[in-house]
C-alpha cells in the first residue's frame, strides 16, 4: 500500500492521529445513543454498527487476501437462522450468537474445500452459485419456515440498547481481530497471497490453508452480525438474509471505503449504512438512481475508496503547505 | 410419460436452449475481450424489450422485427455507454471488483430510469401469433419459441462469421487470446473495446426485445435471465462463442430434465449447484474439454 | 495552483487531478452533511395533522399491487381531509390525516426498519401497509414492541395474527380461507350437479406464504369433506422461471381433471401461455387470486377465458358502495380498480378514521382499543361489514369471479352477490 519511505515523524503523526480518532470515536459511540435518544437514531446506528462488522469481515478474505467472494450472504443468513433457531429453543442470546458464528465458520471450510483451488474470476462466479443454490434452498426448506420465514418469539422484554451495544462491541471486536491481523506475519501472508499465489506458495506460505483459515474467521464475524441481527428483527427470510443483494451490499462497502486497509471498511461501512438508510427513506421514488450513481460516481473517481481520497487530499494539502 | 411426450419435452429444452444462447452471447462478447463481468447485462435487456413493445404498441411494427430493430439502437447505446463510463475503468486482465460494481451501478440505473418511464405495471406483447402453434408431426411447438430459435441460431453463425472473417473479429480473436501481443501486432484497443461493448449490448437488446415477445416485463426484468447467463458462460467456457450454444443446451436440458425427477422447487439450486460443479470439476468449463479433445485428435 | 515536488520545483497540478480532488472533497463534504442531518433529526411533536405511517413497495416484485394500495389509501385520505379530517374530542378540533409514506421495495428487511422508523421518529398514530406475508412478518415485529396500532392492508397469513400480539390488525381474511373457499365452490358445483364427485385436483404453487397456505387450505376442505375430490398431485415452483415444460408434462401425466395454480401474474402469464400451446385441458382451471387482472387479458387475449379466481373483492360487487368507490378511484387514479388491491388498503384507513374518532384521543393505546371494537357499516368488503376478529384479523368472506368470453367477469360465488353463472366443465373446443 506504501510507495515512498515515510519520514519517521509523520508516520507517528499519522499514528497519533489514528489513535485519537478511535478513542474520539468509541466515545462518541457510546454516548451519543444516550443522549440523543431517539430510537430512530439508535436503530440507524445499529444496523450501520452490523454492516461495519460484515464489512471488516468481508475485507478479511476480499481485501487483504485478495479473493474477491460474492457469497457471504451464505454466512450471514447461516449466522441469523443458527441464531434464531436458538434464541426459539431458549437458548441464551449470546450463547446463541457464538453458536450462528460457529455454524457459519464450519459452513466456510466446507465451502472453501472446493472452491478455493479456483483463481480469480472463477472463484467469485462460485460463490455467485453457491450464494443463489443455498438461497432457494433455504425457500424449500421446511422446518424453518421456507418461503414464509422464521420468527423468533423471545419473552425478554425489547431492550434496544442492550441490542445496540451487542452490535458495538461485535464491530469493536471485528476491527480489533483486522488490526492484529493486518500486523501480524499471518496478515503478511495474505498479502503474498493476493499480489502473487504462486509467488506466496514459493515463498513458503501455503494459500491453501491461509485461505480456509482467514475465509472461516471472516465466516464467524459475518455470521455473528447475521445473529445480531436476526434477534433485533425477530424475522428472517431467506430472500432477504440469504438474499444476492446482501451479499453485494457486504463487499460493497469495503469498496466504497478503500479495500485492503484496516479502516476502509469501517469507513465504507457508515457511509453504506447511513447513505443507504437516508435514501431509501427519503427518496423513494429514485433511490435505486441516486445508490446507482452513487456507485458509479465512486468506482470511477476513487477507486482506492474514500480512505484513498483522503489520503491523496492530506497529500495534496501537505504539498501546498510546503511552498 | 410416452414416447411422444419425451420428444416434446426435449424440443421443449431445444428451443429453451434457444432463448438461452441468444441472451448470454452479449455477456459472453464482452467477457471474452474486456474482462468486464456484465451485471447491467439484465438491465439492458428489459430496456430492449421496452424498446420493442413500444415499437409494436405505438407503430404496430411486428414484435420480432422490432426486437431486430433493437439491435442496432443498443449498439449505438453500448458505444456511448463505453464511452462515457466504461472506458476509464482500469485495463486489467482479469475481472476487477471495479469493473463489477460499475456495472452493478449501471444496473441499478437503469432499472430506476424503466420505473420513471414506464413505472411499474406489468407490460406483455400479444397478438395472434403468440398463442399459435406449429405442428412438427405429433408435437406442438410454440411458434414464437420457433422464430426465437431461429433467430439465435442466426446469430451464433453470424458472430462465428464476423469472429472467423473480419479484421475486427481477428482484432476481438488477437485481444482475447493475448492482449499485449494484440496491442504490438496493431490492434486498436479502445476501438475495438467500445464497438465490442457496443455488440455486447446490442445482443443484450436483442435477446430482450425477443423475450418481450415471450414473457411479461418490468423494470426489474431481467434478475432471473441474469443469473442463469452466468451459469450459461460458465459451462460454456468463459470466452467461447459456441461454448455458449454448449452451456446453453446443457442447462435447458438440466433445468427442463430435472424437474420429472425432483420437486421443481429446487429448480434453480440444481443449476447453480451444476454451476459449482462444473466449476471446480472442470474449471474452464465444457469448451476446455473440447479444445482439448481437438487439439489431442 | 502549483505544489512543490521531490526537487523543490514549482509544478502545477494537472486539471484532472483538480478536478479529481476536488470530486474526492464534495463527497466527504456530502457524506458528513448527510452524517449530520440523521444525528440532527428530531421531529417536533406536530398536533396541527395526524401522522399516519404507509409502508408498501413500489418498487421491485411487487410493486404493482403496492402502487394500487397505495391509491386505495390517498383515496380514501384524500375524502377524509375534503371533508376536514377527522374530529379530535381531546384536541376539540377536526385535524387533516397526513401521509408519512415509504417505499421498501419489495424487501422484508427494509419494511420492518421503515415501519420502526415511521413509529419511533415520524410518531405516527398508526401504521397500515405491508404487501404480501413475508413483509407482513417482518413488520408485524414493531407493532407491539413500539405500542403503535399496525394495519395490514396486504398481507394474509393466520401466523401473523396467532401469535398473541395486541397491536396487529389487518384487512385481508386469510389466505387458506381463500384456499378453502376454492374448494367449498368447486364443491358447490358438484352438488348444483356441474362437475361429477370424486374429480383428480392437480396443484402447482408458487414457492412463497401465499402459495403454501392456498394449498394448506384447499387440501384442508378437501380432507374435512372426503368424496369430493382427491389431490393426484401437488407441488411448488421457483418464481420467474423462464420455462414450464417440465411441469406441465409432471400435470399431464397425473391425468388431472381439474388445474388449480397459484402464482404471481408474471409465472401466471408464462405459464398459461405454454399451458395452451401444449394443448392441455382441464374441466376447471385456476391460478389462485389471479385471473381477472387486466394485464393479463393483455398478455393472454382470450386465453383467460373460464379461468376462476378467488379474491377478495372485486369491483363487481353489487353494493351501491362498491360502486362509489370504482368511481371515485377512478377519477383519483385515472384508471379503474385492478382486482382487489386498492379496496383491502381503503378500507383500512377508513376504519383507522373510525377509530381515531371514537377513541377521540390521539393516544395510540386508546386508538388500539378503538380498533378492537368497531365495525365500519358500508364496508366496500364482501359481507359489507369490516370489523377485527379477535387476533387481529378479518375473516370476510371471498367472491369467486370467472372470465367469460368476450372481456367480461362476472362474480359466481357466493350465490348472494352473484352476478352470474358458473360455465363449468370448460367446453372443449
Amino acid at each position: 500500500m506504501t510507495a515512498a519511505p515515510a519520514i519517521p515523524q509523520t508516520q507517528t503523526a499519522g499514528k497519533r492521529w489514528r489513535i485519537a480518532a478511535l478513542v474520539v470515536g468509541l466515545a462518541a459511540l457510546i454516548i451519543l445513543p444516550l443522549v440523543v435518544d431517539s430510537p430512530n437514531f439508535t436503530r440507524i446506528l445499529f444496523l450501520t454498527l452490523l454492516w461495519v462488522t460484515a464489512s471488516i469481515a468481508w475485507n478479511l478474505l476480499g481485501g487483504f487476501a485478495g479473493q474477491v467472494s460474492f457469497g457471504f450472504a451464505v454466512f450471514y443468513g447461516v449466522g441469523a437462522y443458527t441464531t434464531a433457531l436458538a434464541i426459539n429453543a431458549k437458548v441464551n442470546p449470546f450463547l446463541a450468537f457464538v453458536m450462528g458464528a460457529v455454524a457459519a465458520a464450519i459452513i466456510s471450510v466446507l465451502l472453501g474445500l472446493p472452491t478455493f483451488r479456483l483463481r480469480g474470476p472463477y472463484f467469485a462466479i462460485a460463490t455467485i452459485g453457491i450464494s443463489e443454490a443455498v438461497r432457494v434452498i433455504m425457500t424449500n426448506v421446511g422446518f424453518t419456515g421456507g418461503a414464509s420465514g422464521y420468527r423468533i418469539l423471545e419473552a425478554a422484554r425489547f431492550r434496544q440498547f442492550e441490542h445496540y451495544f451487542t452490535a458495538l462491541g461485535l464491530a469493536v471486536l471485528a476491527l480489533a481481530v483486522s488490526s492484529r491481523i493486518a500486523n501480524a506475519k499471518f496478515g503478511l501472508g495474505l498479502k503474498a497471497i493476493r499480489q502473487d499465489e504462486d509467488a506466496a506458495a514459493d515463498l513458503g506460505v501455503n494459500p491453501y490453508k491461509y485461505k480456509l483459515a482467514i475465509h472461516a474467521v471472516s465466516a464467524a464475524l459475518t455470521g455473528a452480525a447475521g445473529g445480531v441481527f436476526a434477534r433485533y428483527a425477530a424475522f428472517v427470510h431467506p430472500n432477504g438474509v440469504f438474499g444476492f443483494q446482501t451479499g453485494v451490499h457486504i463487499l460493497l462497502m469495503p469498496v466504497i471505503g478503500g479495500i485492503g486497509t484496516v479502516w476502509g471498511p469501517v469507513v465504507g461501512g457508515f457511509v453504506f449504512g447511513i447513505v443507504e438508510e437516508e435514501i431509501v427513506a427519503s427518496f423513494p421514488q429514485i433511490h435505486l438512481l441516486l445508490y446507482g450513481l452513487l456507485l458509479i460516481v465512486i468506482i470511477l473517481f476513487e477507486p482506492g475508496g474514500i480512505l484513498g481520497g483522503v489520503r491523496e487530499v492530506i497529500r495534496r494539502f501537505r504539498g501546498l503547505r510546503r511552498q | 410419460m410416452t414416447l411422444i411426450d419425451f420428444a416434446s419435452l426435449l424440443v421443449s429444452a431445444l428451443l429453451l436452449a434457444g432463448i438461452y444462447s441468444v441472451m448470454s452471447v452479449g455477456m459472453t462478447v464482452i467477457y471474452g475481450v474486456m474482462k468486464i463481468v456484465n451485471l447491467a447485462h439484465a438491465g439492458f435487456m428489459m430496456l430492449g424489450a421496452y424498446f420493442a413493445w413500444e415499437l409494436y404498441e405505438r407503430f404496430h411494427v411486428d414484435p420480432i422485427l422490432a426486437a431486430l430493430l433493437a439491435f442496432p439502437v443498443m449498439f449505438v447505446l453500448g458505444g456511448l455507454v463505453h464511452w462515457l463510463l466504461v472506458r476509464r475503468l482500469p485495463h486489467s486482465d482479469e475481472p476487477t471488483l471495479q469493473s463489477l460494481l460499475l456495472m452493478f451501478g449501471l444496473w441499478l440505473l437503469l432499472q430506476n430510469i424503466g420505473y420513471l418511464i414506464w413505472g411499474n405495471t406489468d407490460r406483455s406483447i400479444f397478438t395472434p401469433r403468440t398463442l399459435s402453434v406449429v405442428h412438427l408431426g405429433p408435437i406442438a411447438v410454440s411458434t414464437v419459441r420457433l422464430m426465437v430459435f431461429g433467430v439465435a441460431v442466426a446469430c451464433l453463425i453470424l458472430l462465428e462469421v464476423v469472429m472467423n472473417y473480419t479484421w475486427f473479429g481477428r482484432s476481438v480473436r488477437a485481444l482475447i487470446q493475448n492482449r499485449y501481443a494484440g496491442l504490438i501486432v496493431g490492434v486498436y484497443e479502445d476501438a475495438t473495446a467500445g464497438l465490442t461493448f457496443g455488440l455486447g449490448i446490442g445482443f443484450a437488446g436483442l435477446a430482450g426485445g425477443l423475450l418481450a415477445s415471450l414473457y411479461s416485463f418490468d423494470p426489474d426484468f431481467g434478475r432471473a435471465f441474469l443469473i442463469r447467463a452466468f451459469v450459461i458462460i460458465v459451462l460454456g467456457g468463459l470466452d467461447s462463442i459456441s461454448g455458449v450454444a454448449l452451456g446453453a443446451l446443457v442447462l435447458a436440458l438440466v433445468e427442463t430434465f430435472s424437474i420429472l425427477f425432483v420437486p421443481a422447487g429446487y429448480q434453480l439450486a440444481i443449476s447453480f449447484g451444476l454451476l459449482v460443479v462444473v466449476l471446480i470439476v472442470l474449471p474452464g468449463g465444457i469448451a476446455s474439454v473440447l479444445a482439448k479433445v481437438r487439439r489431442v485428435a | 495552483m502549483t505544489n512543490t515536488n521531490e526537487w523543490g520545483q514549482r509544478v502545477r497540478i494537472s486539471h484532472r487531478v483538480r478536478v479529481c480532488t476536488g470530486v474526492r472533497l464534495w463527497m466527504t463534504a456530502v457524506a458528513l452533511l448527510v452524517v449530520f442531518t440523521v444525528g440532527c433529526q428530531r421531529k417536533a411533536a406536530e398536533q396541527d395533522s395526524i401522522p399516519v405511517g404507509v409502508v408498501l413497495p413500489i418498487t421491485g416484485r411487487e410493486a404493482k399491487p403496492g402502487q394500487y394500495q397505495r391509491e386505495g389509501i390517498e383515496l380514501a385520505i384524500k375524502q377524509i381531509n375534503d371533508g376536514g379530517g377527522i374530529f379530535v374530542k381531546d384536541l376539540n378540533k377536526k385535524l387533516p390525516v397526513k401521509e408519512i409514506f415509504y417505499d421498501d421495495s419489495s424487501d422484508q428487511a427494509k419494511s420492518a426498519s421503515l415501519a420502526e422508523r415511521a413509529m419511533s421518529s415520524d410518531k405516527v398514530v398508526a401504521v397500515l401497509g405491508a404487501y404480501s406475508t413475508a413483509l407482513g412478518e417482518a413488520e408485524s415485529v414493531m407493532p407491539d414492541r413500539y405500542q403503535t396500532p399496525w394495519i395490514t392492508t396486504g398481507a394474509a397469513a393466520t401466523t401473523i395474527f396467532s401469535r398473541g400480539f395486541k397491536y396487529t390488525f389487518g384487512t385481508l381474511s386469510p389466505t387458506s380461507l381463500l384456499g378453502s373457499t376454492t374448494a367449498e365452490y368447486l364443491g358447490s358445483l358438484v352438488d348444483s350437479g356441474k362437475l361429477k364427485k370424486g374429480l383428480k385436483i392437480a396443484m402447482a404453487l408458487e414457492n412463497t406464504d401465499h402459495g403454501v397456505d392456498y394449498g394448506n387450505g384447499i387440501k384442508q376442505w378437501i380432507g374435512a369433506h372426503p368424496g369430493y375430490f382427491d389431490v393426484v398431485f401437488s407441488e411448488s415452483f421457483d418464481l420467474g422461471s423462464p420455462d414450464f415444460s417440465g411441469l406441465l408434462q409432471k400435470v399431464k401425466s397425473a391425468k388431472a381433471d381439474i388445474f388449480l395454480a397459484d402464482a404471481h401474474l408474471q409465472d401466471y402469464v408464462t405459464m398459461h401461455r405454454q399451458y395452451l400451446q401444449s394443448g392441455m385441458k382441464h374441466q376447471m382451471i385456476s391460478y389462485g387470486a389471479r385471473g381477472p387482472e387486466s394485464d393479463a387479458r393483455k398478455a393472454l387475449g382470450d386465453g383467460v377465458d373460464y379461468i376462476f379466481a378467488g379474491i377478495w373483492w372485486s369491483d363487481k360487487l353489487p353494493y351501491p358502495q362498491v360502486k362509489k368507490f370504482s368511481d371515485d378511484y377512478t377519477a383519483f387514479t385515472g384508471h379503474k380498480p385492478d382486482s382487489w388491491y386498492p379496496a383491502t388498503a381503503y378500507d383500512a384507513m377508513r376504519i383507522l378514521a373510525l377509530a381515531i374518532t371514537n377513541a377521540g384521543t390521539l393516544k395510540k393505546d386508546a386508538i388500539r382499543d378503538a380498533l378492537a371494537q368497531p365495525e365500519l357499516k358500508e364496508s366496500i368488503l364482501p359481507g359489507q361489514t369490516l370489523k377485527f376478529g379477535a387476533n387481529g384479523q378479518v375473516q370476510n368472506p371471498f367472491v369467486i369471479v370467472q372470465n367469460k368470453p368476450g372481456g367480461k367477469v362476472d362474480i359466481v360465488y357466493p350465490k348472494d352477490a352473484a352476478t352470474g353463472e358458473s360455465i363449468a366443465p370448460i367446453p372443449k373446443h
